[in-house]
């Protein structure tokens, strides 16, 4: 074996933690069969996962070296191979040598990290029963499959186990389907085990195949052809799995039970449907193999022969027949160069960490040169220093940008998913809806990106439901009968801000706060200080719903209040502007990224704090003789505008010192639309930051966002803009009034 | 940069063929290039349509999409038909091999390999002066 | 034998324990003496500055950055309800190691030294009756010395 130098340590380590897992694993299936071979009904999906757990050991421990393991798996391996076959049944004592080996593999592994004596004849023991319980009975298989009018290429691409449960199936007189689905890669993990969860009660999947696809460029979708054994009827698989764009084809039984054709390349007699009648793609012209290097390959398995021919590539150029795109096609998302590379964002964050420290160290490097510029001895040496610094920090932020650019993807995929299911649910209620996207290429952080898409959702459906008017009402105000939905986004400044706005029937303050009073959200003498901003704000209350009727799309009552919890997660904020009439717009506006900030270092009580410049509008001394007291809080005026002024040192229950004759200052910070003026005792300056979540017993904390190094082990909390200003200017119920939007007074 | 890609669900196995095709040596006698993991059938056919490989090394026994679905895939795909591909599998499972073979893999190895019979293999694929 | 090796398959864990001495960590907070598996910790610390976290729990002192890693200190001392100590020369943070979980930081008054405790010298909390809390392991002894022997995952979860 090759020497990996001082890696191997770590590689070892990575073989004993997996090994060890699945040794635990398999123990805990074990107890599992046992149950189940008690009650006569194993599950074949269980002993086919001991089966590829012991082949996994197998595997590893051959590559790491460890060969009582990989003795040992091998036999036990046959052993699982025949039960999982059908040709040894499951005992009492072929289970109670399973459960000694499970045991004895932990002994190897003890053995294997030096921590326990040589298991050798434990193993020889063990291997001794295992010969005496395996006596597997070899009935000679009949080809079953030629009652089926199944594509002969697909027994190519089954594996000796698939063909089994195949076989087994059918022997016990399932039918056979094929599930034509299309997923998206986005959500293919949740889609999958999805319809497994909702294929089980039905039958038994026997494989996946990936279909060939018609549009090589499509990065989003993956079509998938499933082959699966049931019971149950046609409809019965379509509406239980209910996935859309599902289409579910029997495979029929061949009449007299005629063998499938051997030679050449049979028509296509297994007629799956053309889904969305895509144009029919011209047969491809495969290539054998490229180049196959016979020495590599022992005479034994060198010259293959399979079963049959006609399951050799190119003699069957598809599983299915060209063009199978599905409905979806035409909403396919844009394609994108080809030379990607798909890196995990984690990475890139131990990237950003580490410029983190860089930038630590350029600032001592800054101070170094400022020292030495102002000595008279050394001001020579200082100047050098100084250009120096100022290189390197300009690399520094190259590379800064560098990273962040990586980090960044375009709304464009986001965006496809909404129209899908825009277009889902307009034609699920029969109502059409023009949907107008605008500035999908503009970029934003990946991680931000991921937590977008479930709010946007709601937001679209929102205003499909509550916005969008019934054809008759449209066509009686003189609108165009169908209504629009329109998806705007681009970058300001810092921030990416999001629209989503609708031509609908608007939102009228008026009923907005009568109904909020007839649930009992606020008070009749609250709703008279409430200007049209405000009452837009209630619909983000949990269990507020303006639509007398309640439909089963967005209006259940929650949705809304969700959507401003997730985005607010993300350091973002959601703001209503409407017109009755004539439509709402609800805006959301997201920092750019979430990894590297600017921040004002503020000093608070003797601690320092950090506030995203972004949302940092200015910095001003504080003068007591300019505000009024609005409603029990602060308001400062400011150029003709009242800004309402939050004591950070209130508010975070700080303790301090008497703070009579303190001077302060004010730091405006506005998140959207709104603006508070947070008040400090000092300000330290400004600094680049490497933005760390807070640890996982500190999830609870509201109001900051995380923590950065400054040096020195100097760690600051980094305030979180979007929860302060929520907590202050909006609140929970309890607090709605206090309110004191801007212009007002 | 050219890329690999290793199609296994051990992560072990994975971290071991990763290791050996980044081995400094060999990187510089084959010219280079870069690994890329996919830990599942379903990660491979992620990657598929984000670019080509200058080699796939896959395991066959894997759940749901296996590595013969997978070199039957490649093998039908335009972008992909011509990508040499290796099988990494144990002996046992000789007449999945044969049938990976059958669909145009170029080469099998049987676990456990050594990390050279590996290397000389993938070489045998993506040496610069064999291109 | 195979009961055995049944009970063995639900708790692989327990058996790699048995029959070996397991090191224990001693510490004091205020005249107790406390232990904790010492394959639980992955480093002593000298406090570095702590920073405070505002409208935290009560039982946590606040935050500090180890090798560029951000990690939440506790103060036992309040997680068991005794008056806060001022820090001193022999304060220190123990580093938690339990594996998946991140890393946190205990705040002990001092810490002594490694005892080698065998089964024999461990009397089992459930041996103490009453209701105890499920971060106490048990009572270690060991040359007139009691040690409250402390389980890190339910003490940092609790």
């Amino acid at each position: 074996m090759a020497d990996f130098g001082f890696e191997s340590s770590d590689r070892k380590e990575e073989f004993f933690s997996e090994a060890q897992e699945i040794v635990d694993a398999l123990g805990k299936l074990l107890l599992d069969v046992e149950v189940t071979v008690a009650e006569s009904r194993v599950d074949p999906d269980v002993i086919n996962e001991m089966f590829r757990a012991v082949h996994t050991l197998k595997g590893i421990a051959g590559l790491f070296g460890a060969t009582r393991m990989s003795g040992m798996s091998h036999e036990l391996e046959n052993i699982l191979d025949d039960v999982r076959m059908g040709r040894l049944d499951l005992t009492a004592a072929v289970l109670d040598l399973l459960f000694r080996a499970v045991d004895l593999y932990t002994h190897i592994l003890l053995f294997e990290r030096g921590d326990a004596p040589d298991p050798e004849h434990q193993i020889a023991a063990l291997l001794s029963s295992f010969a005496r319980v395996t006596q597997p009975d070899e009935a000679p298989t009949s080809n079953i499959f030629t009652q089926f009018d199944l594509d002969p290429g697909l027994f190519g691409v089954l594996t000796e186990y698939e063909e089994h449960r195949l076989k087994s199936n059918i022997e016990s007189g399932l039918a056979l389907f094929r599930l034509r689905v299309r997923f998206s890669l986005m959500v293919l993990d949740s889609a999958l085990e999805d319809l497994k969860k909702k294929a089980k009660p039905l039958g038994e999947i026997i494989t996946y195949l990936p279909a060939p696809s018609t549009d090589e460029s499509d990065f989003e979708n993956l079509e998938l052809d499933i082959l699966m054994a049931s019971k149950c009827p046609t409809s019965l698989i379509e509406t239980t799995l209910s996935i859309e764009g599902l289409v579910v084809n029997p495979v029929l039984r061949r009449v007299g039970g005629a063998p499938p054709p051997k030679h050449g390349p049979p028509k296509s007699n297994t007629p799956l449907p053309k889904i969305g009648g895509a144009p029919s793609m011209p047969p491809p012209t495969i290539a054998g193999p490229p180049r196959l290097p016979r020495d590599l390959i022992p005479d034994s398995v060198a010259t293959p022969a399979p079963s049959r021919k006609s399951s050799r590539p190119g003699s069957r150029h598809s599983l299915t027949p060209a063009g199978g795109a599905g409905q979806a096609a035409q909403f396919v998302g844009k394609s994108a160069a080809q030379t990607t590379v798909r890196v995990d964002i984690r990475k890139l964050d131990r990237l950003m960490t580490i410029l983190g420290e860089l930038a630590i160290v350029r600032s001592a490097v800054g101070r170094l040169a400022e020292r030495f510029r102002g000595s008279v001895e050394h001001r020579e040496l200082g100047g050098d220093l100084h250009r120096l610094h100022r290189t390197f920090e300009r690399h520094l932020g190259q590379m800064q940008n560098g990273i962040l650019e990586v980090r960044m993807v375009q709304l464009g995929p986001v965006f496809d998913k909404l129209q899908r299911g825009l277009r889902a649910i307009s034609r699920e209620y029969s109502r059409p809806v023009n949907l107008v996207i605008t500035g999908q290429e503009t970029e934003i952080d990946k991680l931000i990106v991921e937590e977008l898409s479930d709010p946007l959702m709601h937001m679209v459906r929102n205003a499909f439901d509550h916005g969008i008017e019934d054809l008759e009402d449209r066509i009686k105000v003189g609108k165009p009968e169908v209504g629009t939905v329109a998806l705007n986004a681009f970058q300001k400044g810092n921030h990416v801000v999001i629209e989503v706005e609708d031509d609908g029937r608007g939102m009228d303050p008026k009923l907005i706060i009568a109904s909020a009073i007839r649930k009992g959200v606020i008070t009749e003498s609250e709703s008279g200080e409430m200007s049209a901003r405000d009452a837009y704000r209630l619909v983000f209350v949990p269990g507020f719903s303006t639509k007398a009727v309640v439909t089963d799309l967005s209006g259940r009552g929650v949705g809304l209040d969700v959507v401003k919890t997730n985005i607010s997660r993300l350091g973002g904020i959601v703001d209503i502007t409407s017109d009755v009439g004539i439509g709402t717009k609800m805006t959301i506006t997201l920092p750019v990224t979430l990894a590297i900030i600017n921040v004002l270092i503020v000093e608070l009580a003797g601690r320092s704090f950090a506030i995203p410049l972004a949302s940092v509008e200015e910095a001003f001394v504080y003068e007591p003789a300019r505000t009024r007291n609005v409603e029990g809080r602060e308001v400062l005026s400011l150029r003709g505008q009242s800004l309402p002024i939050c004591n950070l040192l209130k508010l975070l229950h700080l303790n301090t010192f008497d703070d009579e004759g303190r001077k302060y200052y004010v730091v405006t910070v506005a998140v959207g639309i709104r603006r508070l003026g947070l008040l400090v005792d000092r300000l330290e300056g400004q600094q680049d930051i490497v933005i760390k979540p807070l640890g996982r017993s500190l999830k609870a904390v509201r109001g900051f966002s995380g923590a950065a190094e400054l040096g020195d082990q100097r760690v600051a909390l980094v305030i979180d803009v979007a929860a302060i200003v929520e907590e202050v200017l909006a609140g929970d119920q309890g607090r709605y009034l206090a309110i004191a939007g801007d212009g007002r007074g | 940069m050219r890329r690999v890609l290793i199609v296994e669900d051990s992560n072990a196995v994975r971290t071991f063929v990763r290791g050996a095709l980044e081995d400094e040596d060999f990187q510089r006698a084959v010219g280079g290039f870069d690994v890329i993991e996919a830990a599942s059938g379903f990660e491979a056919m992620a990657q598929f349509p984000r670019g080509t490989f200058a080699c796939i090394v896959t395991d066959i026994n894997m759940g749901d999409i296996n590595g013969l679905e997978i070199v039957n895939f490649v093998r039908k795909s335009e972008a992909h038909r011509l990508t040499p591909i290796v099988i990494i599998s144990t002996q046992s499972s000789e007449r999945d091999i044969a049938r990976g073979l059958a669909l145009g893999a170029s080469a099998y190895l049987t676990k456990p390999f050594s990390a050279e019979a590996l290397q000389a293999c993938v070489r045998s694929f993506v040496a610069p002066d064999e291109g | 034998m195979a009961d055995m090796v049944r009970a063995h398959a639900r708790d692989l864990r327990r058996a790699t324990d048995t029959g070996k001495r397991v090191e224990y960590l001693a510490f004091t907070l205020g005249s107790q003496i406390y232990a904790v598996p010492i394959q639980h910790i992955a480093e002593i610390l000298k406090p570095p500055p702590v920073t405070e976290i505002p409208r935290a729990p009560r039982n946590v002192v606040g935050i500090i950055s180890v090798r560029g890693k951000l990690v939440t200190v506790i103060d036992l001392r309040r997680r068991f309800g005794l008056i806060e100590a001022p820090f001193d020369r022999s304060t220190r943070i123990l580093l938690s190691d339990t594996g998946d979980d991140e890393p946190i930081g205990l705040l002990v008054d001092e810490v002594i030294q490694v005892y080698r405790l065998s089964e024999q010298e461990i009397e089992p909390a459930a041996a103490l009756g009453g209701d105890q809390p499920a971060y106490i392991l048990g009572i270690g002894r060991q040359d007139d010395v009691l040690l409250v022997l402390l389980e890190l995952k339910s003490l940092i979860e609790s």
